[in-house]
């Protein structure tokens, strides 16, 4: 093989998926997309969860750090934490108890989601690169510290293209309080085509779901029906005029997808049908969980419909008052509020993927960009109510098809500090996400500015301990 | 070599700004971490023995000296029009392929104006690439490639995304420049390091901003370690910026161990580095420079002539209002500020007094929303009805409660005031301390206000109602709430300001106001209708007045004085974003990239195997000042006989002229990138550009002047058979019109293009801060200062263009060199739904309508004319008529602009 062609990727390895990825997004013949290897998930949502989720207060549990509450961290060397404020240590603030058939300890801080630990597989070694949110969450979502690679939902995207064209592949949910900090760089495309962007849907407020479906203006529907005709006779004139052209050809039946389109995101976003023991278990009828119930039953809606990729954000952007999980000043009240906010809703997901044989073919991931230290953010001599942001360690977890579930992967230190048992940087979480939707990390490139870039950089081991 | 080996290289292609992370983290955790580290480096090692020759060396070609070569002898000699084309026929009819017949007229000259200025043409243009270079508009267009390559944003980026107001300064710069033809290799050099090779030149010290318009994180945690990562991960984004754009090499993989394709020892990264390591950005002054006095006597000069010229039509109009209308001007003020010369009350004595740079320019009064405000003397007379009238000038309609006019207790405790979007977004209200007497008028929401005067008053009934009144018509309802009594000698007016002692946050207003009348009574409607044109004469009015040939001179004065006032704006003290140098430190090299394990000391140098007669050695010591290692760098780069530095601008030239570029990797001439498709022909444009003394619009006229420009799009079936890409260019390839470009399109032929050229951009989009960071939320506000063309747009870094976005318009916060270009639904979607189209529609319908009259078919002609720059076809004209006959003239308009004939050039 001739080195051009290696690097055109036009007809060899997954440059063909990439490529008929674009045809199918563009209204040609469905093929059949090639993997890698035999995928285990073909769908994926992606649970973000802004501010860093304390470890020792939900998945990581250790009965060491209750014994030492008071105590200080005997460290060798100062803790490098954002705020540089090393308090003592706290004890977990919800208890912790075994759940489900594996015995998996969960602490009371998700009582829902203990319900389905025996469906979760729980990496406690997870390590990051910063300490400062921005850069962190970029690291979470791009596998780059730095602002314009593309995020993961954009690789999938790219890697695995569209199962349906009615919808976009790669849908986002924010949280419906506000933007997440960095707010469209989260799903930021990077240097990969316009079309692998994340498609962020309203999740508060009336109004269409996405932007532009209708026109801006009322315009009579006969009007805008022949308006399309008209489009589409003077566009085909112009391509017998230029000769067959596939770029031509593209565009206009860009249009046709378009009033496709328009027809599939109000009926996949009215959740309106849906049976009240469904709404009832999302939790749409309470106050506290209705807003991400309601990202969670659409989820799903669109990955039954073909979406490729979903990413719901728990939590907004930074600063006071806070409105994700960044709990400085009070953990209790904090990560309480946040909590109840999302665990039935996260819940109830799970079981209906399972009840509805989804959950085989579709991967869950539950994540933070780092976690929080196990002694406070405060003076010295003492035992403050918040903690700060931790990047030596912390705890995300996976569900679907592919996956050891009920069981936790590596560890932390004695109090929950620092991964000391196979600790998990994002890219061996990226590379081993990838592998479970059929793709070799190290063979999904896209050539930009003289580097083939990845998803996992020049790094990533895919983690076949949580592998079945 | 299969495909298996290649993968271990290619796991090692990538820049490694991460790979620092195994060593920081090592320290925390003991030396079993490694242990991965070493065998995946001891598989790497194995396997390099192996792919060692599968990279670039010094032989690389594009470090070769750059020879003109010699011109290939061909056959077809008549097709030829310069050299260009015999270097692309030789290599046609080495492949027996002929080149495509020139494209008719109308393809060229689309193809020309879309290419060189980025406009479309007029309905009678013609190709002339002399003129088109000389137009101002050639700046506006290329700019837009250069700062793609700059990675050029206004705003920081992560998580707070701050505006930088003043980064727009840069843009200016590279519009300027192109548009002046400066040589490329000064236009580098002033982008390293204008402001240390000519300090006083603030043009050199604004081109700096290059350096520096990227990302940036601006929030530090306390840690050290993560400050150090986070300025290694800063000077990367510099050292990769600066080698790629000039040079075409990927120098920042490099930054933790020897570049894995390309001769680069990665002691020469941190050799750059260090060149690059004084770089701080942030906003800095410039210094005055240049003489005005000249400029400002041929402003004043003009601007006498034209206020003599308008009082003229102004008193013509006037005398004719009250002829038609009553002998009465209304009721007499008490007082009345004109603001032409001076704050001076032009009836009584009640004076003001300008505070916190609050001036007089161009016969109205100038507030900046920030501290400027008037403030006249104590009124001596008890008041308790009264109005309040001024005509006002709005700098954005998004300002929030500053107040035009207000009347206040001496002790600011007590205030009357005109108030513009206080409560209600871009509404007008009567404000007063603690909304005591404010409700809301339920007024329409103003939209003209920023582009000409208008008139508002408020008249305060002794019993407490309240009416307001814009453009001498009422304003929403009157209402009733309470009154004030104000006693002699105990208030005051503002102009600018809310209430107060001084300057506040959101009480200040931004505008100008032309002038302003107070009454101690209650106007009528009536008398508000009288006062309100009383005296004034609106721009419009004005010039309807004018006949054609006063009109053209009016208007001729009134560009230059614009033009002046730029060039006099340029030499005032001001404030650019650029490079602020501080001391560079003493740049060491870090082992794998590791802030925290120092090698060497290293001083500031380039690359070697870039060849020439600047040595890549500065010979400078690792402790040089900041000044001295950036000149050498520039100097270094920009050497006349620096291989690359020549080859990599050609070749960005030829891939915006044909979409795509003789190496199609236009960052990348290194081992990653492709290889040129007709390297002589790179070669022999690379000596022309020296020869042409680095002139860009030089090799511009040579690349729109060849044959192989000049092609049509005409297919061929044996040449598509053998080569689909058209890579050795057989014909013209169809492009698609970038985001910019469609939409200044269609402001365009809809008639509402605003060529207002330069100064800040105009913002669409909402910016608030939302606890700590910036949002930018799109808006699509209307008026001329919006409907400027797409490079002015303030580009912040948040804002997702509902329109642009989808079109493709790249992600600032890095490189984009090569723009791609993707069909999609929501693209479409934009196209067919956004606002500003449909706004545009009907524009463009308004424009047919006008042009063409009430002929439905003239008004598609002239449709076409505007659009596509031809007439409508035979079975177009009954398909269309019959169609606009159905669903009217603007729903045509919109199908015109979402047609395929209109985004795409053949």
């Amino acid at each position: 093989m001739k080195r051009r062609d290696f690097l055109n990727w036009s007809t060899h390895g997954l440059g063909g998926a990439a490529i008929s990825s674009l045809m199918l997004e563009d209204g040609f013949a469905s093929q059949a997309l090639k993997s890698h290897h035999i995928p285990h998930n073909k769908q994926v949502i992606h649970i973000c969860l802004c501010g860093g989720v304390s470890q020792v207060d939900s998945f990581d549990y250790k009965p060491k750090l209750k014994e030492m509450h008071g105590k200080s961290l005997q460290a060798d060397e100062k803790p490098d934490v954002f705020f540089g404020r090393v308090g003592l240590l706290r004890s977990n603030d919800w208890e912790f108890k075994q759940r489900g058939q594996s015995g998996m300890w969960i602490s009371d801080l998700f009582p829902h989601i203990s319900t389905v630990a025996d469906e979760l597989t729980v990496i406690n070694s997870m390590v990051a690169e910063s300490s400062s949110h921005t850069p962190a969450t970029f690291q979470e979502s791009s596998g780059f510290r730095l602002n314009g690679f593309p995020v993961m939902g954009s690789w999938v995207s790219y890697g695995l293209g569209n199962l349906t064209s009615d919808l976009p592949t790669y849908v986002v949910l924010p949280d419906s309080r506000g933007m997440p900090a960095g707010s469209t760089s989260n799903w930021t495309n990077g240097f990969l085509p316009a079309r692998h962007q994340g498609v962020p849907f309203r999740t508060s407020g009336d109004g269409n779901a996405i932007s532009n479906l209708f026109p801006a203006e009322k315009i009579e529907p006969m009007v805008e029906s022949n308006s399309r005709n008209l489009l589409k006779k003077m566009n085909d004139l112009h391509m017998k005029e230029t000769g067959t052209n596939d770029t031509l050809a593209a565009r206009i039946a860009s249009y046709e997808l378009a009033a496709r389109m328009q027809l599939a995101v109000p009926e996949v976003t009215s959740i309106e049908g849906e049976t009240e023991r469904t709404r009832e278990s999302y939790g749409l009828n309470g106050k506290e969980t209705r807003d991400f119930g309601r990202s969670c039953l659409l989820a799903r809606r669109l990955l039954e419909r073909g979406v490729r990729h979903v990413q719901l954000f728990s939590g907004g952007s930074f600063g006071s008052p806070r409105i994700n999980w960044d709990g400085h000043e009070d953990m209790k009240r904090n990560h309480g509020r946040e909590a109840l906010r999302i665990d039935q809703p996260v819940a109830a997901l799970i079981k209906d993927l399972r009840a509805r044989g989804m959950l085989d073919e579709t991967l869950i991931l539950f994540t933070s960009e780092f976690g929080r230290t196990p002694f406070t953010q405060s003076a010295s001599d003492k035992v403050g109510t918040g903690r700060d942001h931790n990047q030596v360690g912390f705890s995300v977890w996976l569900a679907g098809g592919g996956l050891k579930s009920g069981i936790n992967y590596g560890a932390t230190d004695d109090i929950g500090y620092k991964s000391v048992i196979d600790p998990v940087p994002w890219y061996d979480f990226h590379a081993t996400v990838l592998h479970l939707l059929g793709i070799d990390h190290e063979r999904l490139s896209y050539y930009h500015n003289g580097i083939q870039r990845r998803l996992t950089n020049v790094h990533g081991n895919v983690l076949s301990g949580i592998l079945t | 070599m299969g495909l298996e080996n290649r993968k271990y290289y290619h796991i090692f292609t990538v820049t490694d700004s991460t790979l620092m992370f195994d060593s920081f983290y090592k320290k925390n955790n003991g030396p079993f971490l490694c242990v991965p580290w070493l065998i995946l480096l001891l598989v790497v090692n194995l396997n390099l023995r192996t792919v060692a020759e599968e990279k670039a060396g010094s032989d690389w070609w594009s470090l070769q000296q750059v020879e003109r070569p010699e011109i290939p002898e061909i056959k077809n000699k008549e097709w030829v029009r310069n050299p260009i084309d015999n270097f692309v026929l030789a290599k046609l009819e080495k492949e027996g392929l002929d080149p495509a017949p020139e494209a008719d007229d109308r393809s060229l000259t689309r193809r020309l104006y879309f290419d060189l200025i980025g406009l479309p043409p007029g309905p009678d243009s013609s190709p002339e690439i002399d003129e088109l270079l000389a137009s101002p508009h050639y700046g506006e267009r290329w700019a837009r490639h250069w700062l793609d390559v700059a990675r050029y944003g206004e705003s920081n980026g992560f998580e707070y995304d701050q505006l930088r107001p003043n980064a727009w300064t840069y843009r200016d710069w590279v519009i300027d420049a192109l548009n002046k033809d400066m040589p490329y290799d000064r236009f580098t050099r002033l982008q390293i390091a204008g402001d240390v090779i000519e300090p006083n030149n603030p043009d050199a010290i604004i081109a700096t901003g290059f350096l520096v318009c990227g990302a940036f994180d601006g929030l530090k945690p306390s840690g050290d370690k993560q400050r150090k990562i986070m300025r290694q991960d800063e000077m990367e984004d510099l050292v990769g910026t600066v080698s790629q754009t000039f040079l075409g090499l990927t120098v920042h993989c490099a930054r933790c161990h020897d570049h894995k394709f390309d001769p680069v020892p990665q002691k020469e990264y941190y050799q750059m580095a260090s060149a690059l390591g004084g770089v701080h950005r942030g906003d800095r002054d410039v210094p005055a420079s240049g003489n005005p006095t000249n400029l400002k006597q041929k402003k004043d000069l003009l601007q006498k002539r034209l206020e003599n010229g308008d009082q003229k039509i102004r008193e013509l109009i006037l005398k004719e209002n009250k002829s038609a209308k009553r002998n009465n001007e209304g009721p007499q003020p008490i007082a009345r500020w004109t603001f032409d010369k001076d704050l001076k009350d032009q009836i009584g004595n009640i004076h003001g007094k300008a505070l916190g740079g609050a001036r007089i320019n161009d016969g109205a009064l100038e507030l900046d929303g920030k501290s400027a405000y008037v403030m006249t003397v104590p009124i001596n007379r008890n008041m308790k009805a009264k109005t309040l009238q001024a005509w006002v000038k709005l700098n954005n309609l998004d300002q929030r409660g500053g107040a035009v006019m207000s009347m206040q207790s001496n002790d600011a405790k007590t205030f009357d005031a005109i108030v513009f979007g206080e409560r209600e977004p871009k509404r007008w209200m009567a404000g007063s301390e603690g909304y005591s007497r404010t409700q809301s008028f339920g007024g329409e929401e103003e939209n003209r206000a920023k582009d000409e005067f208008t008139h508002v008053a408020i008249v305060y009934k002794a019993d407490g109602h309240i009416t307001a009144y814009r453009n001498g018509k009422p304003y929403g309802k009157t209402y009733k709430s309470g009154s004030v009594d104000f006693s002699s000698g105990n208030y005051q007016v503002l102009f600018g300001m809310r209430h107060g002692t001084k300057a506040g946050s959101n009480l200040m207003l931004s505008g100008k106001i032309d002038r302003a009348q107070l009454y101690d009574k209650a106007l009528t409607a009536e008398e508000i209708a009288m006062t309100s044109n009383g005296n004034f004469v609106s721009e419009a009015e004005l010039v309807a007045r004018l006949r054609p040939e006063q009109k053209i001179v009016r208007e001729s004065w009134k560009t230059e004085i614009a033009k002046i006032d730029k060039e006099l704006s340029k030499m005032k003290k001001r404030k650019v974003y650029a490079v602020r140098p501080s001391k560079a430190p003493v740049t060491h090299l870090l082992v794998r990239g590791s802030p925290f394990e120092l090698g060497d000391e290293v001083s500031a140098g380039g690359v070697q195997s870039v060849t020439g007669s600047i040595s890549s050695n500065f010979g400078l010591g690792p402790d040089a000042p900041d000044a001295e290692r950036r000149k050498k760098l520039a100097t270094w780069i920009s050497a006349p006989d620096n291989p690359l530095f020549a080859r990599v601008i050609v070749n960005r030239l030829w891939h915006y002229h044909f979409g795509k570029g003789l190496v199609q990797t236009t960052n990348d001439l290194g081992f990653n990138g492709g290889k040129p498709s007709h390297p002589k022909l790179l070669d022999w444009l690379a000596a022309e550009l020296k020869e042409q003394k680095w002139s860009l619009k030089a090799m511009h006229k040579i690349i729109c002047d060849s044959a192989t420009y000049r092609q049509s799009s005409q297919e061929n079936p044996k040449a598509l058979e053998k080569d689909s890409d058209n890579v050795l260019l057989w014909k013209r390839s169809i492009s698609r019109l970038e985001a910019e470009l469609i939409r200044d399109s269609i402001l365009t032929v809809s008639g509402q293009l605003n060529k207002k050229m330069g100064g800040p951009g105009y913002r669409d989009f909402k910016m608030y801060n939302h606890k700590g960071s910036w949002v930018y939320d799109a808006i699509d506000p209307e008026g001329a200062e919006f409907n400027r063309r797409s490079i002015y747009r303030t580009w912040a870094r948040g804002n997702v263009h509902p329109l642009l976005a989808p079109l493709d318009c790249p992600d600032p916060s890095a490189s984009a060199p090569v723009r791609s270009i993707t069909t999609t639904p929501l693209g479409a979607l934009s196209m067919m739904n956004t606002s500003f189209v449909l706004r545009m529609s009907r524009k463009f319908a308004d424009r047919l309508k006008a042009e063409a009259g009430n002929d439905i078919n003239a008004q598609v002609k002239r449709g076409f004319e505007l659009a596509f720059m031809r007439e409508p076809k035979e079975e177009e004209k009954k398909l269309i008529e019959d169609f606009v006959k159905k669903n009217g003239l603007t729903a045509l308009c919109r199908v015109l602009l979402n047609s395929n004939e209109f985004i795409y050039l053949n």
